[in-house]
């Protein structure tokens, strides 16, 4: 079981979540985010005020899968996420040790 | 057979036969909830007494000093089918606690076994004696009381003396507590019934309310009586619940109480079933199930009734509960402070007297029906005052002014008068603070239905949504908190967004617009599926017209309906992207509607449901907004009107036969020019330019107390904004906003808003003529700009509350013909004429001006030429120094 994090742009949200529902992923968790990468922000001025936009939003979306689906779901963000423009985020995949339903206590790829 | 009964099995199974008996004749439908909860009890009683026999026949000493009582719901005699059952074993402590626990816990075990969730406490009589502040539950329990089994002695101790001697000695703690648990169970659930997936046991309007209301009653019977006993039948029903110790409930008042109680019961009952445990939680798919099955519905009725139509009648039910429930505590002599149901936060006000009623301790009074007098219930205009009062001061309507005003109903709709007078009162009653706790009341009398019968496609109407949290009607009423709550300083994560966002609210130049917009704008919901914004629109075309409002202030209110959502949808795009900008701006046409919106937008996304607007999306609207704030402002220029055209036909339309004429004035102004005009304002310039031949300057003055208005129609020539600026400084006027537009013929409409600091014209109003005069001689070269200002007194300067930063910043891009300026500086008498001198002293010509100012800030937009073309580098450079002296100098 592995755990793929992706920063996208929060335009992109709709897009991947439909993505990965058509792939068969159910279960997804999103985060409310801020930050930047190479892309840094700008100063942005109103009516003689400065409003500094150097974390720009972001959304973060994590999903648990089986190490089978993990190529696909790559994918799937991917093409669901990319501009081609500076900004479009970053996807990150991390080992998972155990998975647990709450309801009914089953353990496992099952508990996906 | 009696052998069988007499065994722990036989006497179980004859539980659970009971048990599908009860079922069974509820869901074939003959069986009341309250038929259904009093079956259960007995059977519950008759399988307790049985169990305790046995274990009496085992241990003899059982047979005396201790005795079973039910409290709680099944000391009621009301016990649900999934109910936990409160058991209390009373001891009078001849017999030690540790003799007595096997047979408690074997009895407890046994009827665990039975499927039955026990509760059991064990207490001696003494201990009953006592209110523990930190745990109320059980001496709340304690007032519904009932022997089940056992020493017939001891249980009449605690009912002839204990349980009245607690209540008689502490019922001013108990009643404290208790409100104090409603409360913050009431908050819990947001302040109100309308959820769309209510839990009818603790939302307000449900049974725990009920049961609060039988408390109270209880209560307050005690304090009155002010004597022992009298609590020793068994618990407490309906009857005395429905008792005048209430207070000013009426008997059909009630009969609505009684029927919703036993409403709510079968809902229950029916909930139970339906789950196979104790959730109370009417979910989507028990609302259709009990719509299908016709769960409760009495006397006419569609064929199919549909959810929708289901949950309304739970809702009229859950009504008459939750107005009961808040009378009862309005009435306690209570310490604490009241929760949203029992009254907003009501202010300490002296008796404040009114025509045809008064406030009183925070609740409306009508005046009685004298001899020969109209009621005054039946009067549109005090009616309307009185919830103009509500919304001004957050007073609450009085039980017996709630009940006279719900008969005065019929009376009230053959009397009101719609029109202007109408569109006053209500926005009076929508800009006051607390209007939305007045609207509430409004509607749920029906007096806002009158009103705007448009708004009954959407009482109590539930969409079926997983983000909303709550009705459509009530959403609407939560969205008019929010931006009201913008007024007034916050605490928390939002807070800093709710002041930001509340310095928009300040600068509406009509706050009443976007509160109308807000109450129509779900309107269209009640009708069909799908988008509901054209629906909506076109029901608050009926409602604006009905209220008579002119074309600019219903254009206002239409388009915002309209377009309410095009904000969220924006923001799902990528805000930086200057498309996603342009796409949203063109869709704004002024900064006024901008602002509208985006408040619109933030109080919208904040009554979805509470948790919606959350610091990251406020972030990102704000973001939204300045960026589109700034395009507009730079847009300016390269929006101009043709001679044809529908912005042209509006004002074209006011003077027929003339429109070749009105096509060749108004080409070349700017679009803004006109879409901040109404078409009337810019005949009225039309008409001002016509008659140059007369008066080549032709001025229209419009004195208000706040703030006036003066705009100049002329031909353009150099220096022109500069001395009617100078003018205006002459005569101590502070200009607030300002802009200046010009044609394809150089005929310049310049407009000024501004407040009169020494308040010559507000003292004498043979001084307006003068005033006017007085500028137009300036304008004509008569009298001498300079000369008038030298003689000018100028009055102490202030020291500023805020100091602003000077800035001047210049952009090339916005505009592609002229280039665009903005000078941000501190607020000074003068400082326009100041700019606008350099300004001409620079060889500049000013094509558009917008000048506005944000408190101790002046926000002054130049669009400038020189010689025909934009600005190069060299140029910018020497200007920005020039405006950066003229201004200090200014400030001296």
């Amino acid at each position: 079981m592995q755990k793929i994090e992706a920063v996208i742009q929060p335009s992109k949200l709709d897009a991947v979540k439909d993505a990965l529902v058509e792939i068969g992923v159910d279960g997804m968790t999103i985060i409310e985010a801020r930050g930047h990468g190479r892309q840094k922000g700008h100063t942005e001025f109103y009516r003689g005020r400065e409003y500094a936009v150097d974390l720009l939003p972001k959304v973060k979306l994590e999903v648990v899968v089986a190490d089978g689906m993990v190529e696909k779901v790559i994918l799937a963000i991917t093409a669901a996420a990319r501009t081609g423009a500076i900004g479009d985020g970053k996807i990150f995949v991390s080992k998972i040790d155990e998975a647990i339903r709450i309801r009914n206590d089953e353990r496992g790829e099952i508990a996906l | 057979m009696q052998i069988d009964e007499a065994t722990d099995g036989g006497m179980r199974s004859r539980y659970q036969r009971r048990m599908l008996e009860i079922r069974g004749a509820f869901e074939a439908g003959g069986a009341s909830g309250a038929v259904t909860i009093a079956a259960r009890s007995k059977a519950l009683d008759e399988l307790v007494s049985g169990l305790w026999g046995r274990a009496v026949k085992r241990d003899a000493r059982l047979a005396e000093g201790i005795a079973l009582v039910a409290v709680g719901g099944y000391g009621r005699a009301q016990l649900f089918p999934h109910s936990d059952v409160d058991l209390l074993f009373l001891l009078d402590g001849r017999l030690p606690e540790k003799d007595l626990k096997d047979s408690i816990r074997s009895v407890s075990q046994e009827m665990w076994d039975c499927g039955i969730r026990v509760s059991p406490t064990t207490r001696r009589l003494a201990e009953c004696e006592r209110f523990h502040e930190e745990n109320p539950e059980s001496a709340l329990s304690l007032m519904d009381h009932r022997m089940v089994v056992g020493d017939a002695t001891l249980y009449d101790k605690l009912a002839g003396q204990v349980a009245p001697k607690l209540l008689q000695r502490d019922q001013k703690a108990i009643v404290a507590r208790l409100l104090e648990l409603t409360q913050a169970r009431h908050a819990k659930y947001g302040d109100t019934l309308f959820h769309l997936e209510p839990n009818i046991k603790d939302c307000p309007g449900g049974l725990r309310d009920a049961h609060v209301c039988a408390w109270m009653t209880k209560l307050h019977g005690v304090a009155a009586a002010g004597k022992k006993g009298g609590a020793g039948e068994a618990g407490v029903g309906l009857g005395a619940a429905l008792g005048t110790a209430g207070g000013s409930a009426s008997a059909d008042d009630g009969n609505e109480f009684r029927k919703a109680v036993e409403f709510l019961w079968l809902v229950r009952c029916f909930l139970h079933y339906r789950h196979e445990r104790d959730d109370n939680t009417l979910d989507w798919q028990a609302q259709d199930a009990a719509a299908e099955a016709a769960v409760g519905l009495v006397g006419r009725r569609p064929k199919k009734p549909d959810a929708a139509y289901w949950m309304r009648s739970y809702f009229r039910h859950a009504r008459s509960v939750e107005r009961r429930v808040a009378q009862m505590m309005d009435e306690m002599p209570a310490g604490k402070a009241p929760s949203r149901l029992l009254g907003l936060k009501r202010k300490r006000e002296a008796e404040v007297a009114q025509h045809g009623f008064r406030l009183e301790r925070g609740r409306v009074v009508l005046e009685e029906v004298g001899a020969g007098r109209h009621d005054p219930a039946q009067d549109p205009e005090v009616v309307l005052q009185v919830f103009r009062a509500m919304s001004r001061t957050g007073a609450t309507l009085g039980g017996s002014a709630e009940e006279r005003l719900s008969q005065a109903l019929p009376e009230l709709s053959a009397h009101l008068e719609e029109g202007p007078a109408l569109w006053h009162h209500l926005q009076e009653i929508m800009t006051g603070p607390h209007a939305g706790g007045a609207l509430r009341a409004m509607h749920a009398l029906g007096v806002l239905e009158l009103l705007v019968p448009e708004f009954h496609g959407i009482d109590a109407l539930v969409i079926r949504d997983a983000y909303h949290r709550y009705t459509v009607d009530e959403h609407t009423f939560v969205l008019i908190d929010t931006l009201h709550g913008l007024e007034s300083a916050q605490t928390g994560a939002m807070a800093e967004w709710a002041t930001r966002f509340g310095g928009l609210l300040r600068e509406l130049p009509h706050p009443g617009l976007l509160y109308l917009a807000a109450l129509l704008h779900d309107t269209g919901k009640g009708r069909s599926t799908g988008d509901h914004t054209k629906e909506s629109a076109r029901l608050a075309q009926s409602v604006l017209g009905r209220l008579e409002l002119d074309s600019y202030e219903s254009g206002l209110v239409v388009s915002l309906i309209a377009n309410h959502l095009e904000m969220s949808a924006a923001l799902r795009r990528d805000i930086f992207d200057e498309e996603t900008v342009r796409a949203f701006a063109g869709k704004m046409q002024t900064p006024e509607a901008l602002r509208m919106l985006t408040l619109f937008t933030y109080a919208d996304i904040n009554a979805v449901h509470p948790d919606a607007l959350t610091p990251w999306k406020a972030e990102n609207l704000w973001r939204l907004y300045i960026a589109t704030a700034n395009y507009l402002d730079r847009s300016v220029d390269d929006e101009r009107l043709g001679a044809q055209g529908e912005l042209v036909h509006r004002v074209a339309a006011l003077l027929p036969g003339q429109s070749a004429a009105v096509g060749e004035f108004l080409e070349g102004f700017p679009e803004r020019y006109v879409l901040t005009r109404t078409p009337g304002q810019v005949r009225t310039h039309f008409k001002m330019a016509t008659r140059f031949r007369e008066d080549a300057v032709q001025l229209d003055f419009r004195y208000a107390p706040a703030v006036s208005e003066l705009t100049l129609v002329t031909r353009d020539r150099p220096q022109l904004f500069a001395t009617v600026a100078g003018a205006l400084a002459a005569w101590g006027m502070n200009i607030v906003t300002a802009d200046a537009f010009s044609n394809r013929q150089g005929v310049v409409v310049d407009t000024f808003r501004f407040t009169d600091t020494f308040r010559t014209l507000e003292m004498n109003a043979s001084e307006h003529e003068a005033f006017v005069k007085s500028v137009h001689d300036v304008m004509t070269g008569a009298v001498s700009g300079e000369k008038l200002l030298s003689g000018r007194k100028r009055g102490r300067r202030k020291s500023p509350l805020v100091v602003v930063e000077t800035r001047v910043e210049f952009d090339d891009e916005a505009s592609s013909h002229s280039t665009l300026l903005e000078v941000v500086a501190q607020d000074t008498p003068g400082l326009l004429r100041a700019l606008s001198l350099t300004l001409a002293g620079q060889g500049c010509n000013i094509e558009v001006a917008l000048v506005d100012t944000e408190g101790e800030t002046a926000i002054d937009v130049f669009y400038l030429t020189r010689e025909g073309v934009k600005l190069d580098k060299e140029e910018e450079r020497t200007l920005k120094e020039a405006l950066v002296q003229a201004i200090e100098e200014n400030a001296r």
